[in-house]
């Protein structure tokens, strides 16, 4: 007890060195997230309230970027609906994978090498699969064309790339052949961790294949599946570098996403004030349907366990 | 027992991998071809192969330099990722006022994707007076909060008399988290540097917005540089895609089984 | 040996087989990249053609532009130095007006050394 009374100074020093320490070591990641995080989406929503730029003085606007943006700004809604396509054929790209997933993950021999090959393109570098995909789409040396001409499918070339219809279909079968193997591959993990015993006892009581899909597979599945469409829905952010490659928005603002059209707004016309103020309507959209997806996902994966 | 046969499921397989490989032939088949690539029909199989299109490529633009460009970037991000989320995810495995918060406060940046920051952090980028340098490529992508995690749990999971008896023999503490928690956590390691591999090796947008002059241009922005800057018929373009593609595939081949553990323990990136 | 299972480790192995390929290739280049292109010129019978004017042209982002010239010794022979380039075109060309057919050069590397196969004059 004595020596206890005695240690508490040396006690008390070494605790505020624990902490000196932790701080030591916690700073430079928090710097880094504090500026380029934290500092900027604080930065970003004052900004999408004012009217800004390089060369002149701050001044607050209210609601006026926000006003331009709904009211009279077509390429906004013509961006923001882009996204939602983009976003909603993300579930295609998901189903596929599973599909890919199941076959792959039974023992089937050389399992391992096409899920390689399957994998392949996704860390590839986004600009070079854009680059790879406009060749392939591309009039006379593209594959598609070649192969649609050759089987007699169609006379005349399609300019797919240039034409309002088919070019955002294009950019998103591009996106697919690229993230494919990565849904694959989250699939798989969670094929992997659904207990094999369920499909043996299932099997004993004669459950049909298919039922046992959907009774066993399908529900143990959600999580991974709610991760795939989250990462669907970050890609429709990130799949700036394939659409800047591929077309930069065009014909017109056909494959225009928002993040694309934040970065011209930004960049090219230089209204930082209005590109914050989509960067605002772009994040709001994240969360948004990053909750519904998770709400949708965590409910129904909750009522399975009770 | 029944069993289905397997034929069909391979069938299904090979034309997967077909399709899947069908782009990666035609590009290299592009970039082989001696003739003009637009000529009419383009053929299977490409038409006087040579490789001078790698030769042409590579007088037609500075290669060496992006290529110094993109490693310096990439070696920043992954060292600095390696130093900090160290640091951080042993912090984060002491008891400290405060730690809760911190923690909330990670998760909730996790939330906010890079993408929707761009504008404030090109402003923020400038003010530092690191636009058009490698540290001001770099700087955004020095520390990744999934990764901190994942070097939290790892270090969570080595037992606490080892610490303990490290401590006893008088290490301090940096040297425990080197000597002792980093030897017995290398899939965190692998995880770390693969994920940031990818990342600043493949980033295209961030660079694109903070560089401005053309030898400070990584590899992606050569690409598309290349791309809206040169008018040709050779299949030169396409040697590069192949010469750009070839060292992120190679490591991904090279470490296929740890890449993919860290893609999928780091899936949600951003 | 445990330092034979290290050099044999994949990640070690690679990086160090390309590390020897491209020194290699360099101290090649090193060895042979002082920019002699050399040849001889001959006639449609194979007989060597002294005096002839060997023109090189240089490939200009699109098309060729001549950039040196030389003439044949008396065993036909010809050679430029130091040239800096790694595509071009050949022609020999006589006095009396006759040509070659254009000949196209692709080197490995910017002023790689290089013998000619002959350039025949009809």
């Amino acid at each position: 007890m004595t020596t206890a009374s005695a240690r508490s100074p040396w006690y008390q020093r070494k605790q505020t060195r624990d902490i000196a320490l932790v701080g030591c070591f916690l700073l430079p990641s928090l710097a880094v997230f504090f500026l380029y995080r934290i500092l900027p989406l604080g930065w970003n929503a004052m900004l999408s309230f004012q009217s800004w730029s390089p060369l002149k003085a701050a001044k607050w606007i209210g609601l006026e970027n926000y006003e331009e943006m709904l009211l009279d700004d077509d390429v906004f809604w013509d961006a923001l609906t882009n996204t939602l396509i983009f976003i909603g054929c993300s579930p295609i790209a998901i189903a596929l994978a599973l599909g890919i997933a199941l076959l792959v993950n039974s023992d089937l021999k050389g399992a391992a090498i096409y899920r390689t090959i399957v994998f392949l393109s996704y860390p590839l570098m986004t600009v070079a699969v854009g680059i790879i995909w406009r060749w392939l789409y591309d009039v006379r040396g593209g594959f598609f064309n070649y192969v649609l001409r050759s089987t007699g499918a169609i006379d005349e070339p399609v300019k797919f790339l240039q034409s309002f219809d088919w070019a955002l279909p294009c950019v998103i079968a591009a996106e697919f052949w690229q993230v494919l193997g990565f849904y694959m591959i989250i699939l798989l993990t969670g094929l992997q961790s659904i207990p094999q015993h369920l499909y043996e006892a299932a099997r004993v009581d004669g459950v049909p294949a298919h039922a046992r899909f959907l009774r066993i597979t399908l529900p143990l599945l959600r999580p991974s599946i709610f991760l795939c469409i989250v990462v669907g829905i970050l890609n429709s952010f990130t799949s700036f570098d394939l659409v800047y490659v591929m077309t930069n928005g065009g014909p017109g603002h056909a494959t225009e996403l928002l993040i694309t059209y934040i970065y011209k707004a930004g960049f090219g016309q230089t209204r930082f004030d209005y590109a914050a103020a989509l960067t605002v309507v772009q994040f709001l959209l994240l969360v948004v349907l990053t909750v519904i997806a998770n709400k949708l996902s965590g409910g129904n994966a909750g009522s399975l366990e009770r | 027992m029944r069993r289905a046969p397997t034929w069909p499921r391979h069938a299904i397989m090979l034309a997967v991998c077909l399709l899947m490989l069908v782009p990666f032939y035609w590009v290299i088949k592009t970039s082989l071809t001696g003739e003009n690539i637009y000529a009419w029909p383009p053929s299977i199989i490409p038409v006087n192969p040579h490789l001078f299109n790698y030769v042409d490529v590579w007088y037609l633009i500075p290669f060496p330099r992006y290529l110094l460009n993109s490693v310096i970037v990439t070696i920043m991000a992954i060292s600095g990722n390696l130093l900090f989320n160290t640091a951080a995810g042993y912090a984060l495995t002491k008891q400290f006022p405060g730690k809760r918060w911190i923690v909330l406060l990670l998760l909730s940046c996790m939330l906010i994707p890079f993408q929707a920051t761009i504008i404030p952090a090109y402003l923020i980028t400038s003010w530092l007076g690191v636009l058009n340098s490698w540290l001001g490529i770099a700087l955004p992508m020095l520390s990744t909060i999934i990764c901190i995690f994942i070097f939290k749990a790892s270090f969570e999971a080595v037992p606490r008399s080892l610490i303990d008896a490290a401590r006893v023999d008088g290490l301090s503490e940096w040297r425990i988290v080197v000597r002792i928690l980093l030897p017995l956590s290398k899939p965190a390691i692998a995880t770390n540097v693969i994920l940031n591999f990818i990342w600043s090796w493949n980033a295209f947008l961030w660079p694109l917005i903070v560089v401005r002059s053309p030898d400070m241009q990584t590899l992606p922005l050569g690409l598309a540089r290349f791309l809206s800057v040169m008018e040709d018929t050779t299949g030169a373009l396409f040697a590069f895609v192949v010469m750009v593609l070839v060292p992120g595939l190679t490591i991904f081949l090279m470490a296929q089984k740890e890449f993919i553990r860290g893609l999928t323990s780091g899936a949600t990136k951003g | 040996m445990n330092w034979r299972r290290v050099l044999l480790h994949r990640f070690v192995f690679v990086p160090l087989a390309l590390a020897i390929l491209v020194g290699g290739w360099n101290l090649y280049i090193v060895y042979n990249d002082d920019g002699i292109i050399q040849g001889v010129v001959r006639d449609g019978s194979g007989a060597a053609l002294a005096g002839a004017t060997v023109i090189f042209f240089e490939r200009n982002s699109a098309y060729f532009e001549e950039r040196k010239r030389t003439i044949t010794d008396a065993k036909g022979a010809y050679r430029f130095t130091d040239m800096q380039i790694h595509i071009g075109q050949l022609e020999a060309r006589t006095a009396d007006g006759r040509q070659s057919q254009r000949r196209l050069l692709r080197l490995w590397f910017r002023a790689q050394n290089i013998d000619v196969a002959p350039l025949i004059v009809r």
